[in-house]
């Protein structure tokens, strides 16, 4: 079989070229868009994702992590009475107003008051051990990098927050937040900076359990009783999904970044079906001889619509290729980019799919092929 | 297939038409292209259709060839009659039985020669093998063994003519249609053109309804028609297989 879209697809690749670029850049932005967001908002689970917690204790009906309220510390006794869990902790949030040495002006700030033992849960996999042992030294804290200009201060200088002076041993990296800076101290120095006095105990606890696997199971099993005051489990993957879908779409960032991918896929259908139509408005003739040599109008559309794939197929393997070296990029310049498989696949999907509208709207055209018109 | 003998007649005529009208509107313009008009065309033949611009010569081609539809009448093609296939049909015709030359070569510019004619041949229903046999074929019967892994833009005028005519010609076709297939070819070419029409009419007995205005190609045909104004001004028939100096025309 003679590859006829192949081979016009390599001979005249500068007729195809417009389309592969269009596919490309649409697919590109809506990586780019998704890692950002699932960058961004990821960062709101960062406290669950970045900790090796397999089950979460908190306040019923928490939207987010970062909204938690105080629960009764007894409800430690009630977790490690379950055979299955194998440490508590607790984790208190703090919100906190920065005042440092240089003129800031307030900054709000997330204080998070964790266990600074070695062998602690809370940002275990968020925290290098060197700088977790020295939050153990009284009013010790530790910032992000990248929020270092924020907060106006280095190693070594002493800053208030809520009145209260702390000072900064550590700057870590991988710890951005959204919508304020993140502060991670001792449990003690964070009980301290709370200034709300109904806060009597923990704002979370966690549970690290024997077998992880077991989290959803275990998290059903602790739920649910009120001996202890007021309190429901998640599971720390159910957790960190809940906070994601707050920030996507309780703030209206989601529908603002669907909106978006929307857009992005129409420009690029309606670049690359105009490329593809004058691709085969340039052979119209050609294939109306085909046709009336009685090759069928079906197999023709084959031939536009495996044009149409190999456009989208290179489009995304350019694409994917910006992608990585752009994501490299924005890592190294500590921008918030996470891709997962789901995000990727979805990327690929939406690619090829833009891909094959832009083919079938090209197939239309082939109307115009018909072979009487070449009879003058 | 022997070609039959020219002074036998031929049985059964290839293409009918019978009673056949055909208008164009364009805008609120109605132009009666064909009215009323019967032809039939001998198998084995060369049968040239000349006339002025607009006389309704291609449009009787597209007709007899179930390229287009008539508002009235009968078109029998090989036994079939065309007004009753479907599209599906009528593509299936085409396959089986029609091959087209154009007056535009309208030859894929990313093809070979070989894969011009090659490609039509895939959708027969052919094996690999067979479909290249006959290309191979078409292309030395042609001339253009020696050039035929080249490209549109690699070819002249005249050989591309030749490919689009071998493209048709491999196919076997029982009819072969072409379209001014030397107009737009300088002398030689356009000669050599004609050669091959002339000989694939009588070596392979296939029935070649060409329509053109030049006069070369009138001392090659069997039978010449001229046309005007939808209708058939002459229809004279040169029972000469080759050239014969008392048939050129004035």
């Amino acid at each position: 079989m003679v590859a006829l879209a192949r081979k016009t697809l390599v001979y005249e690749w500068r007729r195809f070229l417009p389309a592969m670029l269009a596919v490309g850049f649409a697919g590109l932005l809506q990586l780019l868009q998704i890692a950002l967001v699932l960058g961004i908002f990821g960062s709101t689970s960062l406290y669950i994702t970045g900790s090796s917690a397999d089950v979460w204790v908190g306040y019923p009906g928490t939207q987010s992590v970062g909204l938690g309220r105080a629960i009764d510390a007894d409800v430690e006794s009630r977790l490690l009475m379950d055979p299955a869990v194998q440490r508590v902790e607790p984790y208190l949030w703090v919100d906190g107003d920065w005042r440092g040495p240089r003129e800031t002006g307030g900054v709000s700030v997330f204080v998070s008051g964790i266990d600074p033992a070695a062998d602690g849960l809370m940002f275990a996999k968020a925290l290098s051990p060197a700088l977790r042992a020295r939050l153990a030294e009284p009013d010790a804290i530790v910032i992000d990098r990248s929020a270092q200009d924020q907060l106006g201060v280095d190693i070594g200088q002493t800053a208030t927050i809520n009145g209260q002076q702390v000072r900064v041993v550590g700057i870590s990296s991988g710890l951005r937040a959204l919508g304020g800076v993140n502060v991670l101290c001792s449990l003690d120095t964070a009980r301290r900076l709370d200034n709300d006095p109904t806060d009597t105990g923990p704002t979370y606890l966690v549970a690290k359990l024997r077998d992880p696997a077991q989290a959803e199971a275990v998290a059903m099993r602790l739920r649910g009783d009120t001996a202890f005051g007021p309190y429901t489990t998640w599971s720390a993957g159910d957790f960190a999904k809940l906070s994601v879908r707050y920030w996507l779409f309780d703030t209206g960032a989601g529908a603002g970044v669907l909106f978006l991918a929307g857009i992005v896929f129409l420009v690029g259908a309606v670049i690359t079906s105009q490329t593809l139509i004058a691709a085969v408005n340039g052979s119209v003739r050609e294939y109306a001889t085909l046709n009336a040599l009685g090759v069928g109008v079906g197999a023709l559309r084959k031939v536009v619509l495996e044009q149409a794939f190999w456009v989208g197929a290179l489009g995304l393997l350019g694409a994917s290729v910006l992608g990585i070296v752009l994501m490299l990029l924005a890592r190294s310049q500590d921008v918030p980019v996470v891709l997962n498989v789901p995000a990727a696949l979805a990327c690929i999907v939406l690619v090829l799919g833009l891909a094959a509208v832009s083919g079938l709207a090209a197939m239309r055209s082939l109307r115009r092929a018909d072979p009487a018109t070449l009879l003058r | 297939m022997p070609p039959a003998p020219a002074s036998e007649p031929v049985p059964a005529p290839a293409l009918q038409a019978d009673n056949v009208s055909k208008a164009f509107v364009s805008g609120h313009q109605r132009t009666q292209v064909l009215d009323g008009f019967s032809l039939s065309i001998d198998a084995g033949e060369l049968t040239l259709i000349s006339g002025p611009s607009g006389c309704g010569k291609s449009t009787l081609l597209a007709i007899l060839s179930g390229l287009q539809k008539v508002d009235s009448g009968r078109v029998r093609a090989l036994g079939s009659e065309l007004g009753q296939l479907d599209l599906r049909a009528l593509e299936r015709f085409r396959l089986q039985h029609t091959g087209f030359v154009f007056q535009g070569f309208n030859l894929f510019p990313a093809l070979s020669a070989f894969e011009q004619v090659e490609l039509p041949l895939n959708h027969m229903g052919l094996s690999r093998d067979e479909a290249r046999r006959r290309a191979q074929q078409s292309l030395e019967e042609v001339g253009l063994a020696h050039r035929m892994r080249l490209r549109p833009s690699e070819l002249s005028g005249g050989e591309k003519q030749r490919v689009a005519i071998a493209r048709a010609l491999a196919k076997q076709p029982e009819l072969l249609f072409a379209d001014e297939p030397t107009s737009a070819l300088d002398a030689a070419n356009g000669q050599i053109i004609i050669d091959i029409l002339h000989r694939i009419a009588h070596a392979h007995g296939t029935t070649v309804l060409c329509v053109s205005h030049d006069p070369r190609l009138v001392v090659h045909a069997d039978r010449v028609l001229a046309m005007e104004d939808g209708r058939i001004l002459s229809d004279r028939r040169t029972h000469a297989p080759r050239i014969d100096s008392k048939e050129i025309p004035s």
